[in-house]
């Protein structure tokens, strides 16, 4: 029944695609390697931009922040995901399907209005300090709350904890009760259970996640701009006034692209990680 | 009973975590009803004057109209496009269709900023003015990988037999996605539509790069965040969440009744669909 | 087999909300035997063993292992093993990781890991296995794999939830064998749960007969096939035809019955007049075409369904004097009987069974009837 016909249905998507999407960022590689100034780029083709992009004082501070706060980030995710979403599994509570709308529902509030809501909770009128202040326990608004890297990754891990929680719920799929009740069965108590079974089976979707959280994190241009302060850039806020402030397309490129270059080789340690334990394509039968 | 499922813990974890997520959403929606314009303790009393302010606004007005004719463009182009791509991918033997799959993946993988910023230089090469449309196209690219990978896992579980049968029968391709394919489909791939259209209303940090001179409603929170402390930024979230859950509820309800029809379980496809992806 | 039991249930009773899914179940487990908790989907069976396991916990009652009193604990920390119906299989561990997982979790040192493992997998012949994948494993061997893994750790007893159930019919006989192997080569206790009377009486050195959360008898297999204690026993092992009839005289073992009318002659201990069932197994049915007369005494009937089944033939005869349709087995050296054929059927006295009934029960029908409700 199948035959190689139907494959043509797909020549509108691949075409918009790739006029809208490999085509600018073949582009945009390009540039990287230019000169760039005032929104225009002219050659000769160089690498001076890379060179800048990887010794300047600036980039390197920014890149050290981008990498704590993607990592932070990301741990914390996957860290707080993992026990609901072995509860979301295992539990046969009435409640399981209204916390699941409850998170799937949450993974669709605006990215702004998040940002937003932290900076009114954490800022020095904030919700946490009129609060404690109303109570009495301070008088002195606590500033350690906004304008750092701690602001930017409590947000970044409100905006990206629903998608882990799924991610990892939907990992531990395949691995139906029974399988915990078999490690029970031979001996395994709770904390055993985690350890020899419930984590080598999330090992793989939780690396996936972890991914995704610590790229989108280290490239977020929007959450340090409001959250960030002076401490809490990160690497995204230098491409974005490249190419919108400076007007230096080339730089701005070649920021971006030698971050591309890092978060591939994270994703191949990563990778090569899984492959070496063995945990990467766990396949169940029956 | 003993053994797993009875995790205190967990569900400890779990509370904390639906606190924490819906906490801050929940403030703003309160702040949005605040009488003043404190955005601080103690709260001094119900107003809905954040809501008549924006509701007279010309400026959000517009932003909001803008808004909704990006998204429904973009929605249908997708809806368009992808079921084409999604039924040409999964109803081929063409060795092409893993190569074609990763490509159609590929925008989920990158961060917005690189979107944002690739459109920007390409679209000044070539010359086109940024504008509504050069939005659309990015959001296009955006939301595509979301549409295919709900709308290739719902094309995958239907049961070939029945289309081989009307082929069988002497009906020629379109008969078969119109009469068989898609009776049995339509409710996810609108489902998927909703969900393409919400990602496409909500989205900031392409259409930060590749905007013209209109407003969307997220640009306009963003410059407003960024002049002032206007407490008339939590009546628009407000009014943002509810439409976004509206959304998906609908998304939701039509995607788990095509899901039981189909087989009699109350699943929605979104889940699967992530777990699928390469 | 010696003295002191290896499991023993003590008023063992289990609700699940409003369900009463077992009743006041007293039950002792020999040490080494293999016992069988046989019964139809629903009757307690699973649950009884999963109590045995530590995975539930009865609502009332004891449970002893080894004379220990381990109601209270839970699953993890009991000396049994389970087989369950699907393997289960970690698939993250190879083989070895697999059957030494329960090793592993005791501390047991490396070197020792690998001796019993070799030794477990020799048992269930699948030497040299270690580092196969469960992925690369036929479903036999996987719930052989299953078997090493739980025995591997000497368990009190062999739990085995219808370990077979899930098999092909080929593979499944072959796993019997299998089974009865390896039981007497190590010796343990097993208590196993099947559906399938056929499996239970080729594996089983006693077989425990539950319907709807009770024990409707307990016996070796000859004992529960040749004297089932209840209509639902003996329909449910193996297949019997169960005639109402009333007890005339009582002379020692020889019973006078009657049935439509008829008078028959039964050999059977311990009966009492007034009515009874007559319990007859399919193959102590004589048939015979009909001669031109048959006497008074006779029972005639037609034939209605004629089934060839390699070692004989299976009929449906409606008797003409009776309601029921009678289950007649010959073996297949035995002339062919054809549909709408005129036969006599017969049968020696010490060939059935009789047990008591009550005045207006009918035939119960099926191996799934439940059994009336005694107010309490």
């Amino acid at each position: 029944m199948l035959r190689a016909g139907p494959l043509a249905l797909a020549a509108p998507a691949v075409a918009v695609l790739l006029v809208f999407f490999v085509a600018p960022l073949t582009a945009f590689a390009v540039y990287s390697l230019l000169t760039g100034a005032f929104y225009e780029v002219s050659g000769p083709l160089t690498l001076d931009n890379y060179r800048q992009a990887v010794e300047s004082p600036l980039h390197r501070t920014l890149a050290r922040n981008s990498l704590l706060v993607g990592l932070f980030a990301a741990v914390a995710s996957v860290v707080f995901a993992l026990p609901i979403a072995y509860w979301l599994r295992y539990t046969r509570s009435r409640w399981r399907l209204v916390v699941m709308f409850l998170i799937i529902a949450s993974f669709l509030a605006s990215y702004l209005v998040r940002i937003y809501a932290w900076r009114t909770i954490l800022g020095s009128n904030g919700l946490i300090n009129s609060g404690l202040d109303q109570i009495g326990v301070i008088d002195d608004p606590l500033t350690f709350f906004l304008y750092n890297r701690f602001a930017v990754t409590v947000a970044l891990v409100h905006i990206y904890l629903p998608y882990v929680v799924l991610v990892l719920y939907a990992g531990l799929g395949p691995l139906s009760p029974a399988y915990l009740e078999t490690a029970q069965d031979l001996g395994a108590g709770r904390l055993q259970r985690w350890r020899r079974v419930v984590l080598p089976v999330a090992a793989a979707p939780a690396a996936s996640a972890f991914l995704f959280v610590f790229v989108l994190s280290a490239a977020d241009y929007v959450t340090p701009q409001f959250l960030g302060g002076t401490s809490g850039g990160l690497l995204g806020v230098i491409v974005q006034q490249n190419m919108t402030a400076q007007g230096d397309y080339a730089l701005g490129a070649a920021i971006a692209f030698a971050m591309l270059a890092a978060f591939l080789a994270l994703y191949g340690v990563v990778a090569l990680a899984l492959r070496l334990t063995r945990l990467d394509r766990l396949r169940f039968v029956s | 009973m003993t053994g797993p499922g009875r995790s205190g813990l967990a569900g400890a974890f779990t509370v904390a975590g639906v606190l924490f997520l819906w906490g801050p959403l929940l403030v703003v929606v309160l702040f949005s009803l605040h009488s003043t314009a404190a955005l601080s303790f103690p709260f001094r009393g119900f107003s809905l004057r954040w809501y008549e302010e924006i509701f007279s606004s010309a400026e959000v007005r517009s932003a909001a109209e803008n808004s909704v004719i990006v998204a429904t463009v973009t929605a249908a182009t997708t809806l368009l496009l992808g079921t084409l791509a999604a039924y040409g991918l999964t109803r081929t033997s063409s060795r092409a269709r893993g190569p074609l799959a990763l490509l159609f993946f590929l925008p989920i993988t990158l961060p917005g900023l690189f979107i944002g910023t690739a459109l920007l230089v390409a679209f000044a090469r070539v010359e086109v003015t940024l504008s509504l449309a050069t939005v659309a196209a990015a959001h296009l690219v955006y939301v595509f990988p979301f549409f295919f990978l709900i709308a290739r896992a719902a094309l995958d579980r239907l049961d070939p037999a029945l289309e081989e049968a009307a082929a069988d029968l002497g009906a020629g391709r379109w008969l078969v996605f119109r009469r068989v394919t898609l009776p049995q489909v339509w409710p996810v791939l609108v489902g998927a539509a909703c969900l393409a259209f919400a990602l496409s209303f909500d989205e900031f940090v392409i259409t930060f790069f590749v905007i013209g001179p209109d407003s969307t409603l997220p640009m306009f929170i963003w410059s407003t965040l960024r002049r002032t402390i206007d407490p008339s930024i939590n009546a628009i979230s407000t009014l943002l969440l509810l439409f976004t859950l509206l959304l998906f509820v609908v998304t939701f309800a039509l995607t788990s009744w095509s899901e039981r029809r189909r087989r009699g379980s109350a699943e929605p496809l979104v889940v699967p669909a992530l777990k699928d992806a390469p | 087999m010696s003295g002191e039991p290896r499991v023993r249930l003590e008023g063992v009773s289990h609700r699940f909300g409003d369900v009463a899914a077992l009743r006041d179940i007293e039950l002792d487990v020999a040490d080494g035997e293999l016992l069988t908790l046989l019964g139809p989907s629903g009757c307690g069976k699973t649950t009884l063993l999963r109590i045995v396991a530590g995975f539930e916990r009865p609502t009332t009652g004891r449970v002893l292992l080894a004379g220990e009193d381990v109601t209270d604990r839970p699953a993890h920390r009991r000396a049994t093993n389970m087989v369950f119906q699907r393997s289960t299989l970690f698939p993250h561990l190879d083989v070895f990781g697999n059957v030494a997982f329960g090793l592993r979790v005791a501390g047991v040192p490396r070197a020792e890991q690998e001796e019993r493992v070799r030794e477990a997998l020799r048992l269930v012949s699948l030497e040299g296995y270690e580092h196969r994948r469960s992925h690369e494993l036929s479903g036999g061997q996987m719930q052989r794999i299953a078997l090493a893994r739980a025995l591997v750790n000497r368990p009190q007893v062999l739990l085995l939830d219808e370990p077979l159930a899930a098999l092909d019919l080929k593979i499944r006989l072959d796993m019997e064998a299998e089974l009865r192997r390896v039981h007497r080569e190590t010796g343990a206790t097993f208590l196993y749960v099947t559906h399938d009377q056929r499996e239970a009486m080729a594996l089983s050195d006693r077989i425990v007969v539950m319907n709807a959360g009770a024990v409707e008898q307990v016996g070796t297999p000859a004992e529960v096939y040749g004297r089932p204690a209840s209509t639902f026993a003996a329909r449910f092992v193996g297949d019997a035809n169960v005639l109402p009839v009333d007890v005339l005289d009582v002379s020692g073992d020889d019973v006078s019955v009657s049935l439509a009318e008829r008078r028959r002659q039964v050999t059977c201990a311990g009966a009492r007049g007034g009515p009874a069932w007559l319990v007859l197994r399919p193959e102590a049915v004589q048939v015979e075409r009909l001669a031109r007369e048959a006497g008074a005494e006779a029972l005639t009937g037609i034939v209605r369904d004629v089934a060839f089944r390699g070692t004989g033939f299976q009929y449906r005869i409606a008797v003409d004097a009776l309601e029921a349709e009678l289950k007649a087995e010959a073996p297949a050296s035995s002339p062919e009987l054809a549909v709408d054929e005129r036969v006599t059927v017969n049968w020696t006295p010490s060939a059935c069974w009789l047990l008591p009934r009550d005045d207006d029960a009918r035939a119960p029908g099926g191996p799934l009837a439940t059994r009336e409700e005694t107010p309490a």
